[in-house]
């Protein structure tokens, strides 16, 4: 029977393959949406994508008549709504969302081809050379410890059964010594690197909703595109008002603070981060700040800008601000940032007023491919 | 005789008996084959209409990945597959229980006998499975020659006109006579004949261009029209290669050998259901299987709240006509769902089935019961079934405005289209035309004419569509 199913992996590659083309096409719309949110599994994005119909002649909403069964009075609400009736059973698709899964993998080589993203080089030094010892091969010889029991059990099964030795009432399978497999090692040498990445994101009563949605949009598209970059990833997500602290994913797209801004604050705890779990010499380290750009004094952003320069920037790959156009936001931030810190092509900054300008922020912070 | 070979010796064994179970009762039926298939399997044989041979296309890919995910949540679970064909194919699922192995067995045998004697099934083709197979070799010929991309997009196109047929043509020339058939040329030869005697061998198709792949150019006879097989008049009037011809072809075959399904939904499975429980309750199953059996067919025929369920109106459709003391084998056989309903509710029936007539609310949003008189009921059930459930869409005039376009008359009855929708599939009927198509319909009762070259769509008020879209029932010669 697995000739069914071989024929139907072709028809579905090909609709996959349809799927992806749409995906690609509209992956302009999905960069500046918070659908794709909080449907990422391990390794796959399940992603909402209308059923793609045919179009026929069907009939339209008007008709909102038809024949149930059970019981109620004339004038009474029906339960489960939504009911059709039978001439309507089965025959309408109606609108459906079809789900599909799509690597994450893929997902990211989508965006870098959409965005011109170039790889990045992890820095070199750091490059540690792993011997990837896994026994995931299959040999004809080996020793017992090693034997594959199920490989070997199925080849003597198989002789048996062809040879017509194969014997219901006596199932007994001797294995012979060509059936014996064996499993083997298999090596290749796999550049260890490990990165990880700070969301550092101003949950001020001066981020509104949408604001904060832009952000999250971000972090997802960045945190998308670095894990395809990185064997080992790590994102560290820290929100902060007055005061910082380090949140789960869950909380940091979903929490509503408010009060006031203190850069400062988030620097600071990524920065004892830095150094008491992620070292330099064993880590890429990719600081993203987010916020409106007020901050609670000029000394703070002072403050900021020494603990950039002094003690993140000499230990980071880059460091990233993407300034969030807010209601209330002064936008001085990025301003201060580029006048102290514009020289040094490790920082990058953005400045965002809309959905849209999504896509060309991400891009400005990996075009670099550090 | 049951065979199956791929069956273990216990359902061989079962199949046996309930094949002789079947014919005790008066069920008649092809050979019936049945194969065992894993859960994904007979997603994929479902997802391929029951064929696996058939034609290679991503919207299959799309169904299966649908049944699939169904399955895989837990959320639907396909228990029977049987195939209208000689010999009659039925798929068996490997992780049932015996009792629903017993269960789908005897339905399938209800479903086999109904293939063979329904008068609708008459006029299928019988060795669907092997026709099928042609079909799908003549589709991977094209795409070797044409390229994978240029045969989907046409292929894509032919299956969103595959609703454009006329569900009671197949019947109806089975009908006639043989003498009468056998006097009667095929319908490109009769058009041939048509077009000299109208023009003269001297006469050029009014429409421009040439028409590359066929001998003799064809133009529309008044014999072909008005008709409801848009997609046969295709087949023998547009101007297509060979090959997209021979897709038109294939796609309206396939169509019209579904449609008799579609027109005997609630009979088919009420008549297999019917079967299923007698059979089972009278021998076929094992005492300590009596509650499984319950369960597992009060779960077929369970009714949602306000919705109809053919497995459940189908078998009480039965059971109150034997109430009655109709004869049950003499209405499986001339029946289909419109006539068969027509027949048998009554006031009692409604009654019983606590049947309504519900309607949305456009204030709420939510759907009101509104009526429970039965003759309401009856009416507002035959206008959902008739003409399977689809707009009726006649091709009336094949030269419209001496421009060579096609008009469609939609003959409304009471329900408005999707009009959007319906531009779009107007376009793709221009695609295939290669010429303008216009539509009549009524929207609230206002006349339009949505029309296209293939690319734009423009709707327009007019009067002229009151005057045919709006009468009641058509003339249906049967």
């Amino acid at each position: 029977m697995g000739g069914h199913v071989y024929r139907m992996e072709r028809d579905r590659a090909r609709f996959r393959d349809i799927v992806r083309g749409r995906l690609r096409q509209d992956l302009r719309k999905y960069l500046s949406t918070s659908e794709l949110l909080g449907r990422q599994g391990k390794q796959t994005i399940s992603i909402p994508i209308p059923q793609v119909e045919l179009p026929r002649f069907r009939y339209g909403d008007n008709s909102g008549e038809g024949v149930g069964q059970g019981p109620g009075e004339e004038g009474d609400q029906m339960d489960g709504d939504g009911a059709e009736g039978a001439g309507s059973a089965g025959e309408q698709p109606g609108k459906h969302i079809l789900e599909v899964e799509v690597d994450l993998a893929e997902l990211a080589e989508m965006l870098g081809r959409e965005l011109a993203l170039p790889n990045i080089q992890p820095r070199g030094s750091r490059q540690l050379h792993t011997e990837g010892g896994r026994y995931t091969g299959i040999r004809t010889q080996g020793p017992d410890s090693l034997r594959h029991f199920r490989r070997t059990y199925r080849r003597a099964l198989k002789r048996t059964i062809a040879s017509g030795e194969w014997d219901p009432k006596d199932p007994r399978v001797v294995p012979m010594r060509d059936d014996q497999r064996f499993r083997s090692r298999r090596t290749h040498p796999e550049p260890e690197s490990s990165a990880v990445i700070f969301h550092m994101m101003d949950v001020s009563g001066s981020m509104g909703r949408e604001q904060k949605d832009i952000v999250r949009i971000k972090a997802f598209w960045i945190d998308t595109w670095l894990r395809s970059q990185y064997k080992n990833i790590e994102v560290v997500y820290i929100v902060h008002d007055a005061v910082a602290k380090v949140v789960d994913q869950e909380a940091f797209f979903h929490l509503r603070e408010s009060g006031g801004t203190k850069i400062s604050s988030a620097y600071e705890l990524c920065l004892k981060q830095i150094q008491e779990r992620y070292r330099p010499e064993n880590w890429n380290i990719y600081p993203f700040h987010y916020s409106d750009g007020d901050n609670w004094s000029a000394r703070d952003t002072a403050r900021c800008v020494d603990l950039l320069r002094e003690e993140i920037l000499p230990c980071a790959n880059q460091f990233c601000y993407g300034q969030v156009k807010s209601a209330y936001g002064s936008g001085q931030f990025k301003k201060d940032l580029d006048h102290a810190l514009g020289h040094d092509e490790q920082v990058i900054t953005t400045a965002i007023h809309s959905r849209e300008g999504i896509a060309e922020s991400i891009r400005a912070f990996l075009a670099e491919g550090r | 005789m049951a065979t199956g070979g791929h069956l273990p010796a216990e359902l061989r064994r079962q199949a046996r008996v309930t094949e002789a179970a079947a014919r005790e009762v008066g069920l008649d039926f092809f050979d019936v084959v049945f194969e065992m298939l894993d859960a994904s399997d007979v997603n994929a044989v479902a997802a391929y209409g029951g064929f696996p041979v058939r034609y290679p296309s991503w919207r299959f890919g799309m169904d299966y990945e649908r049944l699939q995910k169904g399955y895989d949540y837990g959320l639907s679970k396909i228990y029977e597959l049987v195939i209208n064909n000689d010999p009659t194919y039925a798929y068996l699922v490997r992780s049932n229980s015996m009792m629903e192995q017993k269960l789908v067995m005897a339905h399938v045998m209800g479903h086999a006998d109904f293939f063979k004697h329904n008068v609708w099934f008459g006029p299928t083709q019988r060795s669907m499975v092997e026709q099928m197979g042609h079909h799908a070799a003549r589709i991977r010929s094209f795409v070797e020659a044409h390229g994978q991309d240029t045969v989907e997009r046409f292929l894509d196109i032919a299956l969103g006109l595959d609703g454009l047929i006329d569900p009671y043509l197949p019947l109806r020339e089975s009908r006639r006579s043989e003498r009468q058939r056998a006097t009667i040329q095929s319908r490109a030869e009769r058009a041939r004949l048509d077009f000299e005697q109208h023009w003269g061998d001297s006469a050029a198709s009014t429409r421009p261009g040439p028409r590359p792949s066929r001998s003799a150019p064809t133009t529309p006879s008044s014999d072909d029209l008005p008709t409801f097989d848009v997609l046969g008049f295709l087949v023998e009037h547009a101007r297509l290669p060979d090959w997209k011809v021979e897709i038109l072809r294939i796609v309206r075959a396939e169509a019209y050998y579904f449609v008799p399904q579609r027109l005997t939904k609630i009979m088919n499975e009420g008549w297999a259901s019917y079967w299923h429980s007698h059979l089972l309750t009278h021998g076929l199953l094992d005492p300590s299987e009596i509650v499984d059996f319950a369960d597992c067919h009060a779960g077929a025929t369970a009714v949602a709240p306000g919705q109809l369920n053919p497995y459940k109106l189908g078998i009480e459709l039965f059971r109150h006509a034997h109430a009655r003391g109709d004869d049950l084998f003499q209405l499986r056989r001339v029946h289909n769902d419109v006539s068969f309903i027509d027949h048998v509710v009554d006031e009692e029936f409604a009654q019983t089935n606590q049947l309504f007539v519900y309607r949305r609310n456009a204030r709420t949003g939510k759907n009101v019961v509104v009526d429970r008189d039965w003759v309401t009921i009856k009416e507002q059930l035959l206008r959902e079934l008739s003409w399977g459930g689809s707009p009726r869409i006649q091709l009336a005039e094949a030269d419209a405005d001496g421009e060579g376009g096609l008009l469609l008359v939609h003959q409304h009855e009471g329900r408005d289209l999707k009009l959007d929708e319906a531009g779009e599939q107007l376009k793709t009927l221009a695609q295939v035309w290669e010429g303008p198509v216009h539509l009549l319909t009524l929207e609230e009762g206002v006349g339009r004419r949505i029309s296209t070259d293939g690319h734009e769509v423009s709707v327009i008020e007019t009067t002229r569509a009151q005057d045919v879209c709006g009468g009641e029932e058509s003339p249906q010669a049967s």
